[in-house]
């Protein structure tokens, strides 16, 4: 009897999809067509001689097309990058299984067995000239954010170092994220620390300058105990990071940052984030070309999109890559990225065509709009009209500021943040809260990363609640212009004083 | 009654759950109970149901004997939980027969961990 409908699989035996069966095909290799395969990918048998080839033309594909300035046709011209390279490791299955193959395809020297064999590739093939004139790796420590979190920084850099002599590695924080000083080091304009009242939709900001200043850790923790439920946790983790190094990218002059997210990861992330409203910056979680400004262009390319965990992990097994791992914060689990990612692998088992599927059908995925600037937040693109439609299709608090933080003649002039978010950070930040903290409900602060501290001029309070875009120009940097009383102004210029 | 001897690897963060110990030596009996039951004595075996020792069974008696912790994260609707991979003899299970796959005397079976993120 066949289902008419989409029932309810408890009840009705038929409304239940039906697994494929086991594969029982041939077990020769599809490739050479002489071996024993050893791995099936995608219903697709391939041996163990034939599997690393078959990485290689993954990442080639992928990654070689967007690594001149001008994009190649051609398969004649050589490949010769206009910067530097910034690998990100994040001591995931990804992450070491990408540096692994990068650094055979293109950093390492050809092996005697290579000379003689004459297996040189012919004089464009990338090992025979540096394609990028120095590579760094870079990794991001998160520990600092979660008490008891395990600090991995001085183990990952010693597997590092030892496994890629000449390599450069780069040691990040995820408090970073909140200090000047590492704002300064990597050429951010000058900013103010500062912070959004949550408690308003407008996400009106304040500065700290009246306020007793955290250090960059305190202000990390406080901006994750801050946020409202476990899916802004970690779509604001994924967030930061990702910023950090894409301004750790501009400091290393790099024109390439590769990302070691798979095919599987990279599924998650599509179906994850655009059911957090990031629909508009789909094309960007496969590729991206970062333009914060008129003279900085960074291509993010992830070479691993269409290699599928399982493909990672069998090569991490078969050439004994030692995986850190990652370490998991508190009650992530109960994030949607969690949840998405049960059941993507899942998904992903009992029938691994869907997994290609999902990362396929969003490539062919385009906005009807043009982005009108960058998000502040994600330096994702800005679509337009974003607390329009948000008026439109809920209910909202209004736009007057609370009480504790209304304007007045000594106190900060209130700035909206929420006309320079995305749907999608907008959400991540509005959100109702649902984590149940404890601590002050009344006025959760939440501190701002130093590149969000920066605004462009002119922004007016009618901004935000018209809907209306403000006229965003990213060469421009942000002053705020407000009076101050006098003991906070000695505060500010008091070492200057002649006292 | 005649035994297997099996190689046991675990990989990928898996052994975190088997003692922290990557590499087992396991025996087991070549007729085991069709309904995989781990607690069967080999002397009852001639009352029940059986058949060869078989990866499936592999699995469960793992999960009764070795594991220490947090068997969800093993197993999951009477297989391994999504996300494992298992190799036999350095092959994919999927070639074998997965779980049906009949244990032969020396077999390197190992279980890696795919959840390492990216």
């Amino acid at each position: 009897m066949v289902s008419e409908s989409c029932g309810n699989p408890s009840v009705e035996s038929e409304a239940i999809m039906t697994r494929r069966p086991k594969h029982d095909k041939s077990k020769i290799c599809i490739k050479c067509k002489v071996n024993t395969g050893a791995i099936v990918i995608r219903h697709a048998v391939y041996c163990k001689e034939c599997f690393p080839a078959l990485l290689n033309s993954k990442i080639r594909r992928i990654l070689e097309p967007h690594i001149n300035a001008k994009p190649e046709l051609s398969r004649k011209k050589s490949l010769k990058a206009s910067g530097n390279l910034l690998v990100a490791f994040s001591g995931g299955l990804g992450s070491t299984v990408l540096l692994d193959l990068i650094s055979r395809i293109y950093l390492s020297p050809w092996t005697e067995e290579e000379v003689e064999g004459n297996l040189k590739g012919g004089k464009d093939h990338p090992r025979n000239q540096p394609v990028w004139k120095s590579v760094s790796i870079c990794y991001v420590e998160i520990a600092s954010g979660f008490p008891g979190m395990t600090d991995k920084t001085m183990k990952i850099q010693q597997i590092l170092r030892e496994k890629y002599k000449t390599l450069e590695f780069i040691s990040l924080r995820l408090e970073d994220a909140f200090d000047m000083s590492w704002w300064d080091k990597v050429g951010g304009k000058a900013a103010l620390d500062a912070n959004a009242d949550l408690t308003n939709d407008e996400l009106f900001i304040s500065s700290t300058l009246t306020t007793p200043t955290l250090n960059p850790v305190e202000r990390l923790r406080s901006y994750i105990s801050a946020l409202p439920t476990h899916t802004a946790i970690e779509n604001a983790i994924h967030t930061l990071i990702r910023v950090l190094l894409l301004y750790t990218a501009r400091s290393t002059q790099s024109s390439h940052l590769l990302l070691g997210t798979s095919l599987t990861s990279l599924s998650i992330r599509l179906i994850s984030s655009i059911s957090q409203g990031g629909g508009f910056s789909v094309w960007e979680e496969a590729y991206e070309e970062w333009k914060p400004d008129s003279t900085t262009a960074i291509r993010v390319i992830r070479p691993l999109q269409e290699v599928t965990t399982k493909e990672c992990s069998m090569w991490a097994w078969w050439n004994g890559l030692l995986v850190v791992g990652q370490e998991k914060y508190p009650r992530a689990k109960e994030g949607i990225y969690a949840l998405t990612k049960d059941f993507i692998i899942g998904l992903e088992r009992d029938y691994p065509s869907t997994v290609s599927t999902i990362a396929r059908t969003c490539s062919k995925l385009a906005p009807k709009v043009e982005a009108v600037g960058l998000c502040i937040f994600c330096e994702r693109p800005l679509q337009p009209g974003v607390q329009l439609w948000k008026s439109r299709i809920s209910l909202r608090e209004t736009g007057q500021p609370t009480t504790a933080s209304r304007s007045s003649d000594s106190s900060p002039v209130l700035q909206s943040l929420t006309p320079y978010l995305c749907y999608s950070c907008h959400t991540m930040l509005t959100s109702r809260n649902s984590k149940g903290v404890s601590g002050n409900p009344a006025s959760p602060s939440l501190p701002l990363p130093v590149w969000a501290s920066i605004h462009p001029r002119g922004l007016s309070d009618d901004v935000g609640r018209s809907g209306m875009q403000p006229d965003l120009n990213g060469n421009e940097e942000l002053w705020l212009r407000r009076k101050i009383d006098p003991d906070e102004m000695k505060v500010v210029i008091g070492d200057f004083l002649l006292e | 009654m005649s035994t297997i001897s099996l190689q046991i690897e675990f990989g990928g963060g898996l052994e975190l759950l088997f003692s922290n110990q990557k590499r087992h030596t396991l025996t087991l009996p070549s007729e085991v109970p069709f309904d995989n039951n781990t607690k069967t004595q080999l002397d009852a075996l001639s009352a029940v149901k059986t058949k060869s020792a078989d990866l499936e069974y592999l699995m469960f008696h793992l999960r009764d004997h070795l594991l220490r912790d947090r068997p969800e994260l093993f197993m999951e609707a009477g297989t391994v939980r999504p996300g494992i991979l298992v190799l036999i003899n350095n092959t994919d299970w999927e070639l074998e027969g997965e779980g049906e796959y009949v244990l032969q005397d020396n077999d390197e079976i190992v279980f890696i961990s795919t959840l390492h993120g990216g």
